[in-house]
């Protein structure tokens, strides 16, 4: 670790994150703008608050009088730990305590902008393929002159430690500069000569408490560049520390959006139509009303709202209501999404990533070509759509779960015809996720019905409602196409992946404000490079491409845990397992044939299949390997599983990962576990049909998710790196659905081509 | 009648009979530990004790429970000192804890009639959701919790809420206390 801290702000990898070539280039290009990164600017302090014996230092880090260590934290904590994480960076950086260690929510601000997700989803939208490399460039810094701009603060792409790991850090060394500055202001001392540690300053035997100094240490002015802790002996990163947010979701104290409570507060639930273009036609106002304990309803273009003095009494009285509503335009339903899918697979696409001459290397040649149908996956988190609002005199506070602060706020501002400065958000912990919190329709929704009954009001979607309205990752078909050499590996590879412009979908919505069935209208036909992310495989093949297909589906489609990787790694992996096959060489030589310049997904293999005691993939022995990189992260998977009287049996799971270092293993191997859970509910169910617009499942039981029962049994290693950290959220779930083919293949010699495996009983 | 016990407090609640026991205590006792996950049963969110044995209190209704004695999570212990809450800190199971109430719920009842339960047991008792998932922490969780039950173990993971700024500065060399203690 020592190694590692001491170079820290040197390396490129924790640097400033504008470089100053690109600071000058975007500076010429929109017209002066610069901004200090290196040092939090203080003109950005008012929007943080403090109370009276708190002092602030810089966006991250307020300390006490008493000694707390107030951290914030600009991510949406959804189960992943990022309020332990981005904490256990600062006070490791800090020489805190960590009993001293407090975390709050940050309020929304450009100095918390995720300027790393906006750099790597912008592939989406302007491919860099072809874009010289200095118009690139310029390109990367107005778009995170955007992100900063617009105070895009998303929680996504397990990207929380990748983008705040360096800003934490800084934070961290510029106040605990200023606190040794005052001790050794106060013992005319050398503040370099000065160290910290468990929450103190140390010079020469004397200490000082952080408390005591913080009062004075936040008025000094900070050397710049900042200076860094040399390293500790006893270091905080990469310590197995207890998450902070544990005790109170052991005792029920943990509040999330839906447990807010206020004087006076009433509680809302909704009916809303089906997607597409949809308007409320009528209700049954007199009936709906006469229900017990109802109190009010709200009426909206495209839903009704049943308030009452319980959430229960104002959901029933919603089938009393028994609201009508009108859908034009052709009606969504599974078989209509399949042939869409179909027709955009068999029509041209957009070429999105291409190595070697795959034409040429086709050419003459017989292609083997498999097409592979994954089916839409619900986010389907145990906590529905939530959100408080209240008004107060001219403003609206509004309590949500939201990975997009900034744009749910402008959200309901818009809605409300509020100015956004009188929409007061207060980020919530979330009951899941999976990126159903980057829809804010629940938000907006409470919003408008607060004012309009002029009564604090709660909104709870019904599980029904979760599953109807939230949109579902998208459905994709592919075709993978390879020409074999001599030897049987695989010379060249095409994957044509249909599937909808997604990210075209959420950015409008996001940013731009459009209704659902709008957004999924003008994304048709556009091409989508995040929409078949992951397919460009890490093996050796000397010619591959990969095409996005983009398909109208109808059906508005969404971000989700793992997002594309989440398909496109089936796809990858169960055809070069199919490859595998019929070159006659077993699956895990076969695939480190082609590892040679992916040094880090061999190992991952090499150690999962030790590890497993891979048995050579013999018919039989149903176990089945896949392995996938992505977010900085690999990983090597290998399932045992096989069908059995009770259906679908996986048995075992085996996985090794290299995330690079780690900034606590406990909430590392959390989420990878998370990760392979999340993925085998993909692979057998977390999906619904849809017919005459709407889902046909309604409960929880008809998504098929697994139980404690169903769980596998689990091994998880990590790979010791001192690599910089990878996304961890995400990378348990891809593999998890191709390793489980594998093995039923292995098991059964039928291969399954559909996601999920369990609607097509063996 | 809509007279029963909660968290060993009587109540009475005016509200409709047939209102399932989960919105009573959610809306009208303001225990919020308690989630709504689905209202059918199905994710076990809602998962309280109810004279000894765990059900789902969205499918019981308050008329149900009259003259019984109903646990929540909050009221499980006063200070987290709970074997299956020390347990549950210890073995770092809660992600994103929305589920955790319930399965915490059931993993007591559970114990407090078999403090050794097999895989199997276990499996079968507790058949809540957890989309974060949990589950293999879970299982190590509801042993560790039966050990400390047995007696074979003691756990201070959870600390205590409301801890006093004097008894943190006496505990933490790094805190100040308040002036005047």
């Amino acid at each position: 670790m020592a190694g590692i801290r001491d170079t820290v702000g040197r390396q490129s990898g924790r640097a400033p994150l504008v470089t100053r070539r690109s600071l000058l280039v975007g500076a010429t290009a929109a017209g002066g703008l610069a901004l200090a990164w290196s040092v939090w600017p203080r003109d950005y302090r008012p929007n943080l608050t403090a109370a009276p014996d708190e002092h602030i230092f810089n966006a991250f880090l307020k300390i006490g009088d008493d000694g707390h260590v107030s951290t914030i934290v600009p991510q949406c904590e959804m189960g992943q730990g990022v309020t332990t994480l981005l904490p256990q960076i600062i006070a490791d950086e800090l020489g805190a305590d960590w009993r001293t260690v407090a975390v709050e929510t940050a309020p929304i601000s450009p100095l918390y902008a995720n300027t790393l997700v906006v750099d790597e989803d912008s592939a989406a939208f302007m491919p860099r393929a072809g874009v010289p490399d200095f118009v690139a460039d310029v390109r990367g810094w107005v778009r995170r002159e955007w992100a900063v701009r617009h105070a895009v603060m998303l929680t996504a792409n397990s990207s929380s430690v990748r983008m705040f790991e360096g800003p934490c850090r800084d934070a961290a060394a510029q106040a605990r500069v200023l606190l040794m500055m005052e001790a050794a202001r106060r013992w005319d001392a050398n503040w370099q000569e000065c160290d910290t540690q468990d929450g103190f300053v140390l010079h020469q035997g004397k200490r000082l408490r952080f408390g005591e100094l913080a009062a004075a240490a936040a008025r000094l002015t900070p050397p710049d560049p900042p200076v860094y802790r040399a390293s500790s002996t006893d270091p905080l990163y990469g310590k197995e520390l207890t998450r902070l947010d544990l005790p109170a979701k052991v005792d029920g104290s943990a509040n999330y959006a839906g447990d807010i409570r206020l004087p006076d507060m009433v509680y809302a639930a909704i009916r809303q139509g089906p997607f597409g273009a949809t308007r409320l036609k009528s209700i049954d106002k007199k009936a709906g009303l006469a229900s017990r304990d109802v109190l009010y309803v709200v009426e909206h273009e495209r839903w009704v709202a049943a308030v009452a003095r319980n959430w229960w009494a104002a959901n029933r009285a919603l089938d009393r209501f028994a609201p009508v509503f009108e859908t034009r335009g052709p009606q969504i339903s599974t078989d209509r999404i399949d042939a869409a899918l179909s027709s955009a697979l068999a029509a041209d696409g957009w070429r999105i990533a291409q190595q070697g001459d795959v034409e040429g290397a086709m050419e003459g040649r017989t292609g083997i070509a498999a097409e592979y149908l994954v089916a839409p996956a619900l986010h389907a988190p145990i906590e529905t759509r939530s959100a408080t609002a209240a008004v107060d005199g001219d403003r609206l506070r509004v309590w949500v779960a939201t990975q997009a602060p900034a744009q749910c706020r402008a959200a309901i501002a818009r809605a409300t015809g509020l100015a956004e400065s009188a929409v007061i958000l207060f980020p919530m912990m979330a009951g899941g996720s999976f990126d159903a919190c980057l829809d804010h329709s629940v938000a907006v929704q409470a919003a408008i019905i607060a004012r309009q009954i002029k009564r604090p009001v709660q909104l709870a979607w019904s599980r029904a409602e979760e599953i109807m309205r939230v949109p579902p990752r998208a459905p994709a078909r592919a075709k993978m196409t390879a020409t074999l050499n001599s030897a049987g590996g695989i010379d060249a590879l095409v994957s044509r992946i249909a599937v909808p412009a997604t990210n075209h979908e959420v950015r409008a919505r996001l940013f731009d404000h459009i209704p659902a069935d709008i957004a999924q209208r003008n994304a048709a036909g556009k091409a989508d490079a995040a929409a078949v992310e992951g397919a460009a495989p890490l093996y050796a093949i000397p010619h591959h491409a990969v095409d996005h297909c983009p398909a109208d589906i109808g059906l508005p489609t969404a971000r989700w845990r793992g997002n594309a990787d989440s398909y496109t790694a089936f796809f990858t992996e169960c055809f070069i397992d199919e490859m595998a096959t019929r070159a006659g060489s077993d699956a895990l030589s076969y695939r480190m044939a082609m590892l040679g310049d992916a040094p880090l997904l061999a190992r991952c293999l090499l150690t999962a299949t030790t590890l497993g005691g891979w048995e050579g993939g013999l018919s039989g022995s149903a176990q089945g390997l896949a392995c996938h990189a992505m977010r900085g992260s690999y990983i090597a998977l290998l399932a045992t599983a096989r069908p059995s009287d009770g259906g679908l049996q996986v048995e075992q799971l085996v996985a090794v990962v290299d995330a690079g270092r780690l900034v606590n293993p406990t909430i590392a191997r959390q989420q990878v576990e998370g990760g392979l859970i999340f993925g085998l509910a993909a692979a057998v169910g977390a999906t619904t049909d849809y017919e005459g617009g709407v889902a046909t499942a309604r409960k929880l039981h008809q998504l098929g998710l697994p139980k404690l029962s169903q769980s596998p049994e689990m091994l998880i290693e990590f790979v010791d790196s001192d690599r910089e950290p990878g996304g961890l959220g995400e990378i348990g779930v891809p593999v998890v659905a191709p390793a489980i083919a594998n093995a039923l293949f292995a098991a059964t010699g039928r291969r399954i081509r559909r996601l999920p495996l369990s609607a097509h009983p063996l | 009648m809509t007279k029963f016990s909660v968290n060993d407090r009587p109540v009475e609640y005016r509200m409709d009979p047939e209102t399932p026991l989960l919105w009573a205590l959610r809306d009208a006792s303001n225990l919020t530990g308690t989630k709504y996950g689905c209202g059918t049963g199905d994710c076990g969110a809602c998962t309280v004790d109810i004279d000894g044995e765990a059900i789902r209190s969205c499918l019981v209704t308050i008329a149900e429970c009259e003259g019984r004695l109903v646990t929540t999570i909050e009221g499980l212990s006063r200070d987290r000192s709970h074997p299956v809450q020390q347990a549950w800190v210890a073995e770092q199971v809660p992600q994103c804890g929305f589920c955790q109430s319930g399965m915490i719920m059931a993993a007591a009842v559970l114990l407090r009639g078999n403090s050794s339960p097999s895989d199997a047991e276990i499996d079968a008792a507790i058949t809540n959701i957890c989309r974060c998932g949990t589950y293999p922490r879970i299982r190590a969780a509801v042993r560790r919790a039966g050990r400390v039950l047995r007696g074979e173990e003691r756990i201070a993971a959870a600390p205590p809420p409301g801890i006093r700024p004097e008894d943190a500065a006496r505990a933490v060399p790094a805190m100040r206390a308040p002036p005047g203690s």
